[in-house]
C-alpha cells in the first residue's frame, strides 16, 4: 500500500501532513507510516493539517494517537491545525486536546514551533473564536 | 467524563464500524487488528492488545497489539480455573486488585505486557465460553475510566468475542468439510479399486480375456466422452464397462474356455450371464440400477435380434450400446480360444458390416472419430492400445473418415479381405 497519496511538505524544518477528507483505517495507516518515515528522516516537528478532513472515525483516532506517541518518543513536537468544529469537539471530548496543541493555521503552528513558545490553548484559537 | 452527544455519536460510529468489520471476509488477524483500533479509538485509549484463548493447549495468544512491541504471536498459559474465572467475572476489571483470583495471571501478563501498563483486563465471552482477553492501558488523557466507558468497552469486547466465535465456527466447518472431502476421495478410490478388482476377478475365469473388462471400461468411457457424455452418466458407463461380464462368475469355466463351437445348451448357459449380472448389480441401491440395466442390455442389438429382451434402437440404453461396441471391438482385437485376434482393418470391416444391425450408427461414428484421432496421433492411444502399429495407416484413416462421416461404405471390407 502506497503512502504517496498522503500529501506532505517540509517548511522550515517542520513537516506538514494532510490526512485528506476521511481519517479512517486506510488513510490513517498511510498517515501513520508517512509520519514514521518523516521521523526516521530526523524531522521531529510535525504539523497535521486537517483543513480537508471532514470525518475522523475511531480507527483514525487510534492511529492518530499512535502518531502522537511516536512524536513524543522522538522528543519531537506535534501540532494539529485547521480542525473543523466537529473534529475539534470530538478531539476535545476524547481528551486529546488536553495533551496535544492545536493551532488555527499552519502559519500559526509554525510560528509556535520556531519560537519554541507554548501555543495558544484550544480555547484561545481562531477556530474556537469562530 | 460523561458521554456527550458528540462522544455518543463517535462510539455508535465505532460500534457500527466494528459490526461491518467483524462480519467482513477480511483475514482474521486483520479483523482483530481493526477491532482493537476501534476499541482504542472509541475512547482515545493509548495502548492495547487482543489475546485469543485456545483450550488445547490452554493458553492465550496475542493476535493484535498497539503500543506494545514484539508481542504478536506470544502465548501465555491460562489454567482451566483461570479461564472459568474470566467467564464468571464476565466484564472488565482492574488486574491485580485486592481479591483478584487471577493474581498469578496478572503477574504473568505484566511480564508479557510491561509496556502496556494494563489498566483494564476485559474477557471476551461468547456462548458462555472464553474467547480471549483484551488488555488496555489508560486513556490518552490520563483520566480514569468511568462506568459508562467500561460498559462500552464490555460491549465492544462482546462483539469481538462473537467475531472470534464465528471465526472458530467457520474454521471448524472448513475443517469438517475438508475432512469430508478427504473421506469422499478415499471412498471413491476404494469404490474404484473394488470395481477394478471385481473386473479382474471376472476376467480370471478366462485366460484369454485377461484385462478385457478393464479395456472395455476404458474404451466405453472414451467413446462416451467423444459423444459428449459427461459427469455421473460417464462414470456409470465406465463402471458398466468394468462389470458387464460380472454374470459370468456363475458360468461354467469349461464353457467359457471351450475352443470348439458351443452347443445350444452351452450357448444358453453362457447367455444367462447378462441376467445373472443384472440380478447381482440391481440389488445395489441407486444409481447402480442404471448400471445393472446397462450390463443386462450389452448383448442387445439395435435391429432387435439380441438378447435377453430383443430390444431395438433407443430402447437399449446408450451406455449399453456403447459397451456393446467396446466389448465387440476388444473381443475382435484379442486372441480367443476359438480364433486368433483380427487385424485392425478387418475388425473395422466387421464393425462397419454390423452398423445398424448389431451396433448403433451414432456410437460407431463416435468410435471411428476417436480411433481416427489416435491413428493420426492426435489423441492418446486407448482404442489402439492392443493393436500395435501393424496396420496400413493411410487405408485405415481413409476408411475411418468415411465411417465417421457415415458417408456410405468405406470399401475397407474388400481391401481388408483381399489381404
Amino acid at each position: 500500500m502506497s503512502n504517496a497519496d498522503i500529501r506532505a511538505k517540509l517548511i522550515d524544518g517542520a513537516a506538514i501532513i494532510y490526512p485528506g477528507p476521511y481519517l479512517n483505517q486506510l488513510r490513517g495507516e498511510r498517515v501513520e507510516r508517512r509520519c514514521r518515515e518523516i521521523l526516521t528522516e530526523g524531522i521531529r516537528n510535525l504539523v497535521i493539517n486537517f483543513e480537508e478532513t471532514e470525518l475522523v472515525n475511531s480507527i483514525g483516532i487510534s492511529l492518530l494517537l499512535g502518531v502522537i506517541d511516536a512524536v513524543d518518543e522522538s522528543a519531537g513536537k506535534i501540532i494539529l491545525t485547521n480542525l473543523n468544529a466537529t473534529t475539534r469537539e470530538l478531539f476535545d471530548v476524547l481528551g486529546i486536546l488536553s495533551k496535544v496543541d492545536i493551532a488555527g493555521s499552519e502559519e500559526a503552528a509554525l510560528l509556535v514551533m520556531h519560537a519554541g513558545n507554548t501555543p495558544a490553548r484550544p480555547s484561545e484559537t481562531e477556530a474556537d473564536r469562530q | 467524563m460523561k458521554l456527550t452527544s458528540r462522544k455518543m455519536l463517535h462510539t455508535i460510529g465505532a460500534l457500527a464500524d466494528l459490526g461491518v468489520e467483524i462480519s467482513s471476509a477480511h483475514d482474521f488477524d486483520e479483523v482483530m487488528k481493526a477491532s482493537l483500533h476501534m476499541l482504542l479509538g472509541s475512547l482515545a485509549i493509548r495502548k492495547g492488545a487482543i489475546w485469543v484463548y485456545s483450550s488445547r493447549p490452554r493458553q492465550l495468544k496475542a493476535v493484535a497489539a498497539k503500543g506494545v512491541k514484539d508481542v504478536i504471536g506470544n502465548c501465555m498459559p491460562l489454567s482451566k480455573d483461570e479461564a472459568a474465572c474470566f467467564v464468571s467475572t464476565g466484564r472488565a476489571f482492574q488486574p491485580g486488585a485486592e481479591g483478584d483470583p487471577l493474581v498469578n495471571f496478572a503477574q504473568l501478563s505484566i511480564e508479557q505486557l510491561g509496556q502496556l501498563a494494563t489498566r483494564l483486563t476485559i474477557p471476551m465471552i461468547a456462548r458462555q465460553e472464553l474467547m480471549g482477553v483484551i488488555f488496555i492501558s489508560a486513556k490518552f488523557s490520563g483520566e480514569p475510566f468511568d462506568d459508562e466507558e467500561i460498559d462500552l468497552i464490555d460491549t465492544i469486547a462482546r462483539h469481538v468475542g462473537v467475531a472470534i466465535y464465528n471465526h472458530r465456527l467457520l474454521a471448524s466447518v472448513k475443517r469438517k468439510a475438508e475432512e469430508n472431502r478427504r473421506l469422499y476421495r478415499e471412498l471413491r478410490a476404494t469404490y474404484q479399486s473394488t470395481i477394478k478388482a471385481f473386473a479382474a476377478a471376472i476376467d480370471l475365469k478366462d485366460a484369454y480375456t485377461k484385462g478385457h473388462s478393464d479395456r472395455v471400461a476404458r474404451y466405453s468411457e472414451a467413446i462416451a466422452t467423444e459423444m459428449g457424455v459427461t459427469g455421473t452418466e460417464l462414470e456409470h458407463i465406465s463402471v458398466a464397462g468394468y462389470l458387464h461380464n460380472i454374470g459370468k462368475i456363475t458360468v461354467d469355466r469349461a464353457i467359457i474356455n471351450n475352443p470348439r463351437p458351443l452347443t445350444e445348451h452351452e450357448f444358453k448357459e453362457l447367455n444367462t450371464h447378462v441376467l445373472t449380472g443384472y440380478e447381482i448389480l440391481s440389488s445395489i441401491n441407486h444409481p447402480w440400477n442404471k448400471i445393472a440395466y446397462m450390463t443386462k442390455c450389452h448383448h442387445e442389438r439395435v435391429d432387435g435380434g439380441g438378447y435377453p429382451q430383443g430390444l431395438r434402437g433407443d430402447q437399449i440404453p446408450l451406455g449399453a450400446r456403447i459397451v456393446t461396441v467396446a466389448d465387440s471391438f476388444d473381443a475382435m482385437m484379442t486372441d480367443r480360444p476359438y480364433r486368433s485376434r483380427l487385424p485392425l482393418d478387418l475388425a473395422l470391416a466387421e464393425l462397419e458390416k454390423n452398423v445398424g444391425r448389431q451396433f448403433d450408427p451414432d456410437v460407431v461414428r463416435a468410435f471411428c472419430r476417436l480411433l481416427l484421432k489416435e491413428v493420426n496421433g492426435q489423441a492418446p492411444r486407448i482404442l489402439t492400445s492392443t493393436s500395435g502399429r501393424g496396420y496400413d495407416r493411410d487405408r485405415v484413416s481413409a476408411a475411418l473418415v468415411s465411417m465417421a462421416n457415415g458417408s456410405g461404405r468405406s470399401e475397407i471390407v474388400p481391401l481388408a479381405l483381399s489381404n
